[in-house]
């Protein structure tokens, strides 16, 4: 296969060539193996890796109406490069991210210091949709509030970019597994060669960070999955992380609190509950608490969390910590509570809730990405280039009636990463889901998952709209690299 | 392990129990349109609809006259029992439940299970009456169930003995005992008054048992000797007796469960099914209305089978937690 028809915009920086057209040096393997196969060859892995795919329903749901449907997230076969030096960047940013908003949480569920000393204003916190204030004074495990993180990373020609941190039920690690099973059973020789660092061990280190969160230090605790259940999208990545923590998969009717502790039922009765990784929103996990409307939720589940016989992760009320109008405040945060400078760039953003940043996004619709700040996985958004004026006047009409709810930034130039498309290598935008996992250490599996806009031009990554997925190779350090 | 995982594995076991039974019933009688009589062929028909206790589309059990009625009839019927979605006795349903509840309790199962029971499942959910038909029907039948065996035997070769297998394996036995009792009381209810060879002949079919009758009684068919067979033998992989000890076994296996009285009452009701299936059943022929008696035996053994599903599921799945155990 050749690169000649590789299209080389110099306005957007490619993961994989110089913009003089050469390989950059961790892609030069790759580059070499992708020149020496034929488009056949290509053709025959993608194909067989998506076969892979579908064989064992490596799925996410989509719901269609009245009508749940398993899709598969169509896989791209050539996998985005991250050289060690990359990753150590990346590695060392999120790791201070996670420690400051968890000292964030920390702080405005006890006294708020940040509040008062006017680092971030106190409606921004209070007022916030996934503020609970069933949690101030709640003492949490090793105070690990996001014990799960997984930040969406971006990379313009300025470098890297955190996007967007999700705190509450981060999801994408069970496709960043099942990318590499398959990925590498394709490229069997360029990944022997290339030495890429593995990730299957996710499991293992999200268990260790689960046990280390356990009330009262116990040991060997009882460890369950908490899912909405089969109609979820993300319903095969539940059911992917219990296998691989040996956990039972569990849903709210499954539960029960008795006498202050939670338990589950089993074929032997009832089993006491150490820790919870629940994969349902804070509005679901207790009708007495939060939503009286739920059939979901586990009643008196609070109750039990607050004396400390349970443990939940991540603990309620993480969201404030992901809300995309606290979001811009995460620099000043690791500056206040670490007394260090960010070490990942946040993607600049306005808040609409400030007259000028307002009216600046009225007047610049036309070249802003304008989100909601209460929606998540591409909703409720609006990319000012590619919509219509009627839709920009109509999306501004919703702006003027409740700026608070409206965040705006830049559209951004994501880097593109080759990717094999029509049987030729061809250049699409990506991004980078990295999973950061705190208990009493932070740990980290050197991957990610990596959403692909599989078409051509589009910058909208989300797997519920058309989005792909790719493979992530973190390289281990070279002999004789700087560790 | 968890209730709900347990109990989805149990009817794992019982719908792909249930849609293997119906590939064997429909193989027979695809391969019955090619050459036997059409009487014949109708009694199968009545026999399926009659086990299943279900009225076939349109209500009749009485079938129109002369080989062209009979195929088309066919063609519906086995489109009834094959693809149709609100039938949920039909294989398409069966397969639909059963792969479903092992898609909820995929992290209890192996993955090879898994993408064995997908596979199946990928290939049936592509496929309608009118493409079977157009090849070879005979064929569907045989690979679904070729397909269902090589499922069950990937879990044989690679599921964890834990309680999750002992559940699944419950299921299948039991749904194994209530259907071939279901099959033997419609065999009798649809069967001719002079005692017809070929209707016995075709039930030893479904039941792969046709050269162990022979070995057993020769080459006359006789309906006792059939019915023994079915009932009564040890080695028959799907007799009644051994459905039912390997799911007393399994029951034995798992132990009492939290529903305190009805796990004690499902250990005696096991015992007793077994008992009636290995020794009350030849005791039969003591009596002077031997026929009346196996009705009755059969209508006995069907009872006591639902209620053990029943207390299965009180004893496991669905206790009060008044009482139950805490750990």
């Amino acid at each position: 296969m050749d690169f000649d028809a590789y299209d080389l915009d110099p306005a957007i920086y490619d993961e994989a060539f110089l913009p003089d057209g050469a390989p950059r040096g961790h892609y030069r393997a790759l580059h070499a193996a992708m020149r020496e196969a034929t488009p056949e060859r290509f053709a025959a892995i993608k194909e067989r890796i998506n076969r892979s795919f579908a064989h064992e329903s490596i799925s996410f749901t989509l719901q269609e109406g009245d009508e749940a449907q398993e899709r598969i997230i169509p896989v791209d076969c050539v996998p985005r490069i991250l050289a060690a030096t990359e990753w150590r960047e990346l590695e060392a940013g999120l790791s201070q991210r996670l420690a400051a908003l968890n000292r964030f949480l920390s702080d405005i569920y006890s006294g708020g210091r940040i509040v008062a000393d006017g680092v971030i204003p106190a409606d921004m916190v209070r007022g916030c949709p996934h503020y609970r204030l069933a949690m101030r004074g709640v003492e949490v495990p090793r105070g690990v509030y996001a014990a799960i993180c997984g930040s969406d990373i971006v990379r313009t020609k300025h470098g890297y970019q955190v996007l967007e941190d999700n705190l509450r039920t981060p999801s994408g690690v069970a496709y960043m597994v099942a990318n590499r099973k398959a990925v590498k059973a394709g490229l069997r020789r360029l990944y022997r060669r290339c030495r890429v660092r593995e990730v299957e061990h996710y499991g293992r280190l999200l268990l260790e960070t689960l046990t280390e969160l356990a009330p009262h230090g116990r040991p060997d605790p009882t460890i369950v999955v908490l899912t909405p259940g089969v109609y979820n999208a993300a319903f095969y990545e539940h059911m992917f992380l219990a296998n691989e923590i040996g956990a039972a998969l569990v849903e709210g009717r499954d539960l029960l609190v008795n006498d202050g502790a939670v338990y589950m039922r089993s074929t032997a009765g009832l089993r006491r509950v150490d820790v919870i990784y629940r994969r349902v929103d804070d509005d679901f996990l207790d009708p007495l608490e939060f939503r009286p409307d739920s059939l979901l939720g586990v009643p008196g589940l609070m109750h039990a969390y607050k004396l400390g016989n349970v443990a939940i992760a991540n603990a309620p009320g993480s969201g404030v910590a992901d809300d995309k109008s606290v979001y811009a405040y995460v620099p000043d945060m690791i500056r206040y509570y670490l007394g260090e400078e960010p070490l990942l760039a946040n993607v600049e953003t306005y808040l609409c809730r400030r007259p000028r940043d307002l009216e600046y996004t009225l007047d610049n619709l036309a070249n802003l990405v304008v989100k909601r700040v209460g929606e998540s996985g591409g909703y409720g958004m609006l990319i000012g280039p590619g919509a219509t004026p009627a839709e920009r006047a109509e999306y501004a009409n919703a702006v003027r009636a409740n700026p608070a709810d409206f965040v705006s930034q830049p559209v951004l130039a994501l880097s593109r990463s080759p990717c094999f498309i029509d049987g030729k290598p061809a250049p699409r935008h990506v991004d980078l889901r990295p999973f950061v996992l705190q208990g009493g250490q932070t740990r980290m599996v050197p991957g990610a998952f990596c959403r692909v806009a599989l078409r051509e031009g589009s910058l909208v990554v989300n797997s519920s709209q058309g989005g792909g997925g790719k493979d992530v190779w973190v390289l281990a350090d070279a002999p004789g690299e700087e560790p | 392990m968890l209730a709900r995982s347990a109990e989805g594995l149990y009817w794992v076991g019982r719908h792909l129990e249930r849609a293997e039974h119906l590939c064997r019933l429909l193989w027979l009688q695809v391969e019955a349109l090619v050459d036997r009589p059409v009487e014949e062929i109708h009694f199968g028909w009545r026999r399926i609809y009659r086990s299943l206790r279900r009225a076939p589309p349109g209500g009749r059990e009485e079938f129109g006259g002369g080989d062209d009625y009979t195929l088309a009839d066919s063609y519906t019927l086995a489109d009834d029992l094959t693809f149709e979605p609100t039938n949920p006795d039909s294989l398409w349903s069966c397969f639909a439940s059963g792969r479903e509840n092992a898609r909820q309790t995929r992290h209890c199962i192996s993955g090879e299970m898994w993408t064995s029971l997908n596979l199946a499942w990928l290939r049936i959910g592509a496929l309608d009456i009118k493409q079977i038909w157009g090849a070879s029907p005979e064929t569907f039948y045989a690979e679904t169930a070729r397909e269902i065996d090589a499922f069950c035997g990937v879990a044989e070769a690679t599921m964890y003995r834990d309680e999750g297998w002992r559940f699944m394996r419950l299921g299948r036995c039991i749904e194994r005992a209530l259907l071939t009792v279901a099959l033997l009381r419609a065999q009798l209810d649809a069967a001719a008054e002079e005692e017809d060879e070929a209707e016995w002949t075709s039930l030893l079919r479904a039941y792969h048992a046709l050269e162990a009758y022979h070995r057993q009684h020769g080459l006359a068919i006789a309906s006792g000797a059939v019915l023994d067979l079915l009932v009564t033998d040890a080695l028959l992989p799907r007799s009644l007796r051994r459905s039912l000890k390997a799911a007393a076994a399994e029951l034995a296996a798992i132990g009492p469960g939290p529903g305190i009285r009805a796990s004690a009452e499902a250990t005696r009701l096991a015992e007793k099914l077994c008992a009636l299936a290995e020794y009350e059943w030849h005791q039969r022929e003591r009596v002077a209305a031997a026929q009346a008696r196996e009705a009755t035996l059969l209508r006995e053994l069907e009872g006591h089978s639902r209620r053990l599903h029943e207390l299965t599921t009180l004893t496991y799945f669905e206790y009060g937690i008044e009482d139950a155990p805490l750990h």
